[in-house]
């Protein structure tokens, strides 16, 4: 007699991920420390560079006001670094997720799961957003409490910024998934992509002093725009209206980031099968 | 220690540093990494320094340490971070590597000390390391430009003890790596503080006066200083010569507890068992 058993769907596979994702952070509590640790700590050697910099008579700062519209480097900083600082847990996220499977000899198995195998990114997707969305208010209180921080402008404002971002930093995300399994190199590509994210798009200094070759290339991601119309929003106030340009790119960069990084995954997961490379490293 | 002891250790490192060649090549992306992210971190940093600049010059940051050259401060903590990094996570790094690949229990079955293990795995590290840093350092000085005018004899004899004071600390993170089987977080917090407080960006006198205190009591901040005082010419927390000795000293202690905690910890994870778990 013929059995049929019911195939799972995407959203039990991604439930099943999102589980093991949760299971697997609870096992080694230091990753909570780090959440703790890395917003305070990252944006703080470019805060003192630029207290050094200033000089003991803050005669310097003038020049970065003049390029920058705001003396206060440490809001600028800040919001730089968050963005860039999300990037990179993405990158880390979706670049190690798999990586790791192939190392832990547990990729084939999975992928011989009778589910899209998109379901795998967007069950690490899902715990990342969650994950995100504990972590924004922690960040800000954090900044509240050591750096001062003011928030001129309207945090929901802000917080559509983030949301018009998600496609296209996930997307970016989907691609580097889909990279990593090629290259069989994750932590080099993260350093690669996120180091490129850090030149070009302003995390601490105005794209002013960027040669012009290097300006044109910061058009070409949308952590520039996130910034951009977060550093607006934040330290000067501005409406909807002021900075619906960059939210119009945004979700173009969303639309189109998307697509690629989903046809990308999908022909990287037939190149895998077809070549029988998924678990070699 | 007898010569036939001296013989398998070396022998031991010799097998470790091969195996480390082999997987380093494996993985070319490795290889050319090495040489752009040291450049991906001081490019943002150089054009941050650029937006403070009077007439092209930083003249703020004269104030603080004798030099307008940032380029060249920023190029000397470079150099001795990447050192710290090497150590810190050739260490402690290769020990998570090998419980998730399975082999750390097999190595610790070989008569073939902890600390030798991992003495071995850091040389690889540091000999790549040496040899990205001479070309960075000469990739930035084509890109950016500084320039040197001490003695670079006299800053290796400075880096030196700094360098195997910092094995002592090493041994302590691979001690914490074994308990927690974790390494990423451990490794890059303790890497980053350090390199922040001990001023490998900026001159620490710029620190609130809580934190200046706790980077006064860390040697690594006297090597920073030292080295860019013999190089460029700064402003030093101290005379030189002081700052040499507290290495010097540093060296000492910090290589006797770093084994005595390591010996420790090797000893509890045998008597639970926990060393393959991760």
């Amino acid at each position: 007699m013929e059995t049929t058993i019911k195939k799972p769907s995407v959203f039990t596979a991604m439930g099943a991920v999102f589980k093991k994702e949760f299971k697997i952070a609870f096992r080694y509590p230091t990753w909570f420390i780090s959440m703790l640790i890395w917003p305070i700590l990252l944006p703080l050697g470019y805060v003192f560079t630029a207290k050094a910099l200033s000089g003991t008579d803050t005669s310097s700062l003038v020049s970065f006001a003049t390029l920058t519209g705001t003396s206060d480097y440490k809001t600028y900083m800040l919001i730089g670094t968050v963005m860039w600082s999300w990037m990179n847990s993405i990158l880390w996220s979706f670049g190690t997720s798999l990586r790791v499977e192939q190392v832990r000899g547990t990729l084939e198995s999975n992928w011989l799961c009778p589910v899209p195998k998109i379901s795998l990114l967007l069950g690490y997707s899902l715990f990342d957003m969650i994950f995100s969305i504990i972590y924004i208010p922690i960040i800000v209180l954090e900044f509240k409490l050591v750096y001062n921080f003011h928030f001129v402008g309207s945090p929901l404002l802000a917080l559509l910024v983030l949301l018009v971002s998600i496609p296209a930093v996930y997307g970016i995300g989907f691609i580097f998934a889909s990279l990593v399994m090629w290259v069989k190199e994750a932590n080099s590509m993260v350093f690669l992509v996120r180091g490129m994210i850090m030149v070009f798009c302003g995390i601490t200094y105005p794209l002013a002093v960027l040669p012009n070759w290097m300006r044109n290339v910061s058009k070409f991601i949308p952590i520039t725009y996130s910034i951009n119309a977060l550093r607006a929003v934040i330290t000067e106030g501005v409406s909807v209206g002021d900075i619906k340009s960059e939210i119009f790119i945004l979700l173009i960069f969303g639309a189109v980031l998307m697509t690629l990084g989903l046809l990308a995954f999908n022909y990287t997961q037939k190149r895998v099968k077809s070549s029988g490379s998924l678990g070699q490293y | 220690m007898n010569r036939n002891k001296i013989k398998t250790y070396m022998m031991a490192i010799g097998a470790i540093f091969k195996k480390d060649i082999k997987i380093f090549f494996s993985y070319r992306v490795n290889a050319i990494l090495s040489i752009l992210e040291p450049i991906i971190w001081v490019v943002p940093v150089y054009f941050l320094s650029k937006s403070f600049q009077i007439g092209g010059k930083n003249i703020g940051f004269a104030q603080y340490t004798g030099t307008t050259d940032y380029m060249g401060f920023l190029v000397m903590g470079s150099i001795v971070s990447s050192f710290v990094s090497a150590v810190l996570w050739s260490m402690g790094f290769s020990l998570k590597n090998e419980m998730d690949a399975g082999v750390i229990e097999s190595n610790w079955l070989t008569p073939i000390p902890l600390w030798v293990q991992l003495v071995g795995r850091s040389i690889f590290s540091l000999v790549s390391t040496t040899a990205s840093t001479l070309i960075v350092a000469f990739l930035i000085w084509l890109l950016f430009g500084f320039s040197i005018s001490g003695s670079i004899l006299s800053s290796i004899a400075t880096l030196i003890p700094l360098l195997i004071g910092l094995y002592g600390l090493g041994f302590g993170i691979a001690g914490l790596v074994l308990i927690t089987n974790n390494a990423n977080n451990i490794i890059d917090i303790t890497n980053a503080t350090l390199n922040m407080i001990c001023g490998s960006e900026f001159p620490v006198t710029v620190l609130p006066k809580g934190i200046l205190a706790v980077s006064l009591i860390i040697p690594l901040t006297y090597g920073y200083d030292s080295i860019r005082g013999i190089l460029l010419g700064t402003k030093t927390l101290l005379p030189i010569h002081i700052e040499q000795l507290i290495l010097v000293l540093f060296m000492g202690i910090s290589i006797y507890l770093g084994i005595f905690i390591l010996n420790k910890v090797e000893k509890y994870c045998k008597t639970i068992g926990n060393i393959g778990f991760h």
